[in-house]
């Protein structure tokens, strides 16, 4: 077969995986090799969906012994498949690499004839790269559920951040979709990576010298829309993934009807701006030191696709503001919709200089069409209406021109939410 | 009212403050000698550059104001913009009077676009860095065309340089029609560049599965063409590959 083709099966099979970051290694370059690691990321290109593409996510393989019923891959769907041989993928990422097309390499694979097996061809093109090529650019690695603890730990001596994907919110859904896979095969090596990272951690401060497991940590990713869980049940389980197993990241995928799979009926079109609220929650929870607690409860366990989470969230608890710019505390004026990390720490510097008028909030990035109705400025307030939840809710409210440029995505959500009760 | 002209130079711009500052002369203008003309209200001085006054004030403003002052007057100096001189004038001599914390007065006009204009350079030069495109056009020689608005070309070669350290490489700026040359040792930046640029069937190919592995990474369902057109502004699509 030829290498076309084999790309172009492989890279569609990997597209769903949403994962593409190249953040958070310092790899550097060593004794004249190739390649080199940027701690921020750097994205190289955008597809015409328009997600950064930064690495070279593709598939070993989309030949699969299981047959989860989310996934285009299973067994049971009649799709063209395709096997690359561990030195055609090291041979085109190096290729790629050199023109500056990506910082690195993502790879993934289907469970081909065995998670051991599958392992040792993923394990095979990276040592390839790391020691025949002297590369030192960017990898990350799947960990294929059920496949040995030992092979994982090799794998993560050469790679900088390697994931296990959950894919379903809860372990009812996993039996029910995905049955050949268990709760265990997943949190086994997730657990392992954590716990190999907190030994390294350790024995590096008593050794100078200790080989570098994933540096970059690991990332996990959760499939949205394909069973009934709700926002709340969702980011709880994340919170949890960031405080037990120190997770980098956790990815949320809105679920893309790929055919008629089992158990799945009925979700027509991918809950995106359902997608795009779990992210804004969940970047609150990692940078904003927000609590899922906080967001979501029992009587209201859905974002409100509206409004934005912190918006929502600063409407529910009006009494805490309005807040004074001028005196404000950092974690104070986190909490203000309108002020991001940047802005504010920008206003704490600009703050020490002279004090801040309304008008210099903007110079600043305060974005103040939301910002005004939470804030004084020198005891000045600027909302312009009383501080009162409705009121203040009517003029955030998307105008009905917005909510047309953006009908498609809320007719999805409303589609899918409608169809949740699919499973029970 | 007095003009200063100097030759262009980033040494040459910072022998201007220098004399200013000794002359007690404030200028009217700074400009640089390829877009002077002659003006016959002011008085035009001319100011050779002088590397050792360039020095001088360099560590003055590293050490008086700070490192990072510095490094926001450099990159203003490459956007190239002509009153980029006076505002970087401005700056200098504000920065004399405030010291360290300058950088925090950003509600004075003058620190806000000193900031602003770096920032943009900055974003430039990390924008090329994306989507800046090698091919090979000779035997392991890489050769990489750009257009910036700013002239980022001197940020952006220690990252390729330090990342492709077993790679010759040529990275040509065809607006300012300036080179940056790597040998796997140290690089410079010259007037010089390659003049067969043709590329090879096997470069050929590497571009076409290129293409073919951003069109299938895609999905179809997600399409959104204004955020790519966010994130890879139209002016760069000629030196990208998958958008040709
Ligand atoms: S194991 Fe399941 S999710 Fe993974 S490729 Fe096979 S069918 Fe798809």
């Amino acid at each position: 077969m030829e290498l076309y083709d084999k790309i172009r099966i492989l890279a569609d099979a990997a597209k769903y995986d949403v994962s593409c970051s190249s953040s958070g290694s310092n790899r550097e370059n060593k004794n004249g090799g190739i390649g080199n690691a940027s701690f921020y990321g750097i994205c190289h290109s955008w597809s015409d969906d328009g997600r950064c593409i930064s690495l070279l996510k593709i598939l070993f393989t989309n030949i699969c012994i299981y047959n989860c019923s989310y996934c285009v891959n299973r067994c049971s769907n009649d799709i063209e498949r395709a096997l690359f041989t561990p030195d055609e993928l090291a041979d085109l990422t190096i290729n790629f690499y050199r023109r500056n097309y990506i910082e690195g390499l993502f790879l993934s694979s289907a469970v081909y004839k065995s998670p051991d097996y599958t392992m040792e061809l993923l394990i095979k093109t990276v040592k390839k790269l790391r020691e025949d090529y002297n590369f030192n650019g960017y990898i990350h690695l799947k960990a294929i559920p059920g496949a040995d603890i030992n092979l994982i730990r090799l794998a993560g001596l050469y790679a900088d951040r390697m994931s296990v994907n959950i894919e379903l919110p809860s372990e009812k859904s996993l039996k029910l979709l995905a049955p050949q896979k268990t709760k265990e095969s997943i949190i086994k090596p997730m657990s392992f990576i954590h716990n190999q990272l907190l030994e390294k951690s350790d024995s590096k401060k008593l050794m100078r010298y200790s080989d570098k497991f994933v540096p970059a940590g690991q990332t996990t990713q959760l499939i949205i829309g394909a069973t009934p869980e709700s926002d709340r049940t969702i980011l709880k389980l994340s919170e949890n993934l960031y405080k037990l197993y120190s997770l980098k990241r956790v990815y949320y995928s809105a679920y893309i009807p790929v055919s008629n799979g089992n158990n799945i009926s009925g979700v027509t079109s991918p809950p995106l701006l359902r997608e795009h609220r779990l992210y804004q929650a969940d970047w609150l929870l990692r940078y904003y030191n927000f609590t899922a607690d906080e967001l979501l409860n029992e009587k209201n366990p859905n974002f409100n696709i509206s409004l934005d989470p912190k918006v929502d969230w600063a409407l529910k608890n009006l009494s805490l503001f309005p807040v004074e710019v001028n005196t404000a505390d950092y974690n104070t004026l986190l909490r203000v919709p309108g002020i991001g990390v940047r802005t504010a720490k920008r206003i704490i510097s600009a703050r020490k200089a002279s004090s801040l008028s309304y008008d210099s909030l903007k110079k600043l990035g305060v974005v103040l069409k939301r910002a005004k109705y939470f804030i004084t400025c020198n005891g000045k307030y600027y909302g312009g209406c009383e501080i009162e939840t409705n009121k203040i809710k009517n003029k955030l409210l998307p105008k009905s021109n917005v909510l047309e440029g953006q009908l498609s995505i809320f007719d999805s959500f409303y589609k899918t939410e409608n169809n949740l009760p699919i499973i029970v | 009212m007095v003009n200063y002209i100097f030759d262009g130079t980033f040494d040459g711009l910072m022998t201007v403050i220098y004399v200013s500052y000794y002359n007690h002369q404030v200028p009217n203008d700074i400009l640089s000698e390829n877009s002077y003309q002659k003006n016959f209200l002011g008085d035009d001085i001319y100011i050779s550059t002088d590397i050792n006054k360039s020095n001088k004030v360099q560590n003055a403003i590293k050490n008086k104001i700070s490192k990072e002052a510095l490094k926001n007057i450099y990159y203003v100096y490459l956007s190239e913009l002509e009153s980029s001189y006076m505002l970087i004038y401005k700056y200098v001599r504000l920065g004399f009077k405030i010291g360290r914390k300058i950088n925090y007065f950003l509600q004075n006009d003058i620190v806000n676009d000193v900031i602003k204009l770096s920032q943009r350079i900055n974003h430039e030069a990390y924008k090329m860095i994306e989507l800046i495109r090698f091919k090979e056009i000779k035997n392991g020689l890489f050769y990489a065309k750009i257009h910036p608005d700013y002239n980022v070309l001197p940020l952006i070669v220690p990252h390729f340089a330090e990342r492709f350290q077993d790679q010759y490489f040529v990275i040509h700026d065809v607006k300012r029609n300036l080179s940056a040359v790597y040998d796997k040792k140290s690089w410079i930046i010259t007037d010089i560049s390659p003049e067969n640029t043709l590329i090879t069937k096997e470069e050929e190919d590497f571009e076409n599965l290129w293409k073919i592995y951003h069109k299938n990474i895609s999905i179809e369902e997600r399409k959104n063409l204004r955020l790519q057109r966010q994130h890879m502004p139209k002016k760069y699509w000629d030196i990208l590959i998958e958008k040709q």
